[in-house]
């Protein structure tokens, strides 16, 4: 079975053309179901957001993508490829940020490491990753081995954007980062978009970090997507109601809308609906509830709504 | 020109960039025939998706409030009359926003109009028949 029927708001996003297609993508680790009937879609030159708790499959999903991890059910193509039987080509167009801070070989300076990519990547641009590392103040002489876990991410993020490959998968880029470093990777990541057609997943738990470079959002929990949409369908459609109401209220037989969170008070309802906005506003004033303020989520309140939601039901 | 985006704000962030042009036009920071920064810049400076300051200049543009001139950068039409147009434009945008916000408190239309003329009264009090105005 597919995400279409326990999804909890839309996961298609119509015909594309797409860089990242999953359908049915399944995988178990021993009992676990990791990836349980996954259908992702990544548009073409989207920065696509996976949002999700710990243990969702996000990283699993990543490395599937990346011909790391073999799923056992249904199909995948990363930029017209299977990355089951085509890795190799998949991978050299992809900048990988992997959630692992391990970088190159223990021994080999930080210098040595990005000649090396050089040579074997054709398309590595010299002069930017040498901008990149100046700008990240990455010490070439030092060792990979000695590098600490921010200098690491660094350097991973140099080797993940200096051949502007057409796609970059970011598996919690800025972990590990101080807050100046993690404000300069979101201006250069702006940089990037501006300067290189780019399709980008990041996958994050500093969602409001990313959140002004998204366009397109993925809800994960236990391997399956709980919503999969563009970040301004998510705007317009997933709503909080604040309302007033009598006492005893039962609320409305018809909402004209599907409700996602229900809190409160007694008197003063804040509800979370994903459905029309006038629909859901009449459906409420009709059930004789005074509504006071319907106000769009951000991405972490709309993902923490969903996976709530999805516990209390 | 000075944005300031909030994501704590309803509107979305291309609006934003917008009234933020919008804004300079009316305090007269934004002149006709201004370049505005470019899509790069502006997008790095904000940490924003460049495709989102691209949509806000588009619906610019279709507002006749800025020109694209390709290869050359977005400037500032050389016919805006931000006193005409823009000036109540923004006007409405905030009243709308302090409107939702009064509702929000409970509060109705004259309550706010009252509070706005004591604290508008407050602050230019007696200064501006002093300074000439």
């Amino acid at each position: 079975m597919t995400d279409t029927a326990t999804a909890t708001l839309p996961i298609d996003l119509g015909s594309g053309p797409f860089a990242v297609t999953t359908r049915g993508l399944a995988r178990r680790f021993g009992s676990v179901r990791a990836l349980d009937g996954l259908d992702l879609q990544v548009p073409e030159g989207a920065v696509y957001v996976l949002v999700g708790p710990n243990g969702a499959g996000k990283s699993t999903l990543i490395r599937t993508l990346m011909g790391l991890v073999r799923y056992q059910a249904g199909a995948v193509s990363v930029l017209g490829r299977d990355p089951a039987d085509r890795g190799a080509e998949v991978r050299s167009g992809i900048g990988y940020v992997p959630e692992d801070y391990r970088v190159g070989y223990a021994w080999m300076t930080v210098g040595r490491l990005l000649e090396h990519q050089a040579v074997y990547n054709p398309s590595w641009d010299a002069e930017y990753a040498r901008e990149l590392r100046a700008r990240y103040g990455i010490d070439p002489g030092r060792k990979c081995h000695a590098l600490s876990k921010g200098q690491s991410r660094r350097v991973q993020l140099v080797l993940a954007l200096a051949h502007r490959p057409p796609l970059l998968l970011l598996d919690e880029p800025t972990d590990g980062l101080d807050h100046v470093v993690r404000d300069d990777t979101l201006s250069i990541l702006s940089e990037h978009l501006a300067d290189s057609p780019t399709t980008v997943v990041i996958s994050t738990h500093r969602v409001y970090e990313v959140e002004p470079l998204v366009d397109h959002v993925g809800v994960l929990s236990d391997g399956r997507l709980l919503g999969q949409l563009p970040r301004d369908e998510l705007r317009g459609g997933l709503l909080r109601y604040w309302a007033d109401v009598p006492e005893g209220w039962k609320g409305p037989g018809e909402l004209g809308g599907r409700v996602v969170r229900r809190s409160g008070a007694a008197r003063a309802i804040e509800w979370t609906v994903w459905g029309d906005r006038d629909a859901v506003t009449r459906g409420l004033s009709q059930a004789g509830a005074a509504v006071r303020e319907v106000a769009p989520l951000s991405v972490d309140e709309a993902a923490v709504a969903l996976l709530s939601g999805r516990k209390a039901s | 020109m000075k944005i300031r985006l909030s994501h704590a704000d309803g509107r979305p962030l291309y609006v934003q960039i917008m009234d933020a042009v919008r804004s300079g036009l009316v305090r007269g920071t934004l002149r006709p025939r201004d370049p505005l920064p470019s899509v790069r810049d502006l997008s790095s400076s904000l940490r924003v998706n460049p495709r989102t300051v691209s949509q806000a200049y588009a619906a610019l543009e279709r507002d006749g409030v800025v020109q694209v001139r390709h290869g050359k950068g977005t400037f500032v039409a050389p016919g805006v009359r931000p006193e005409e147009k823009e000036r109540p434009r923004l006007a409405r945008e905030v009243a709308r926003r302090a409107l939702a916000d009064a509702s929000r408190s409970g509060l109705a239309l004259p309550d706010l109009m009252t509070a706005l003329r004591e604290l508008d009264r407050d602050a230019h009090g007696d200064g501006r028949k002093e300074d000439g105005r």
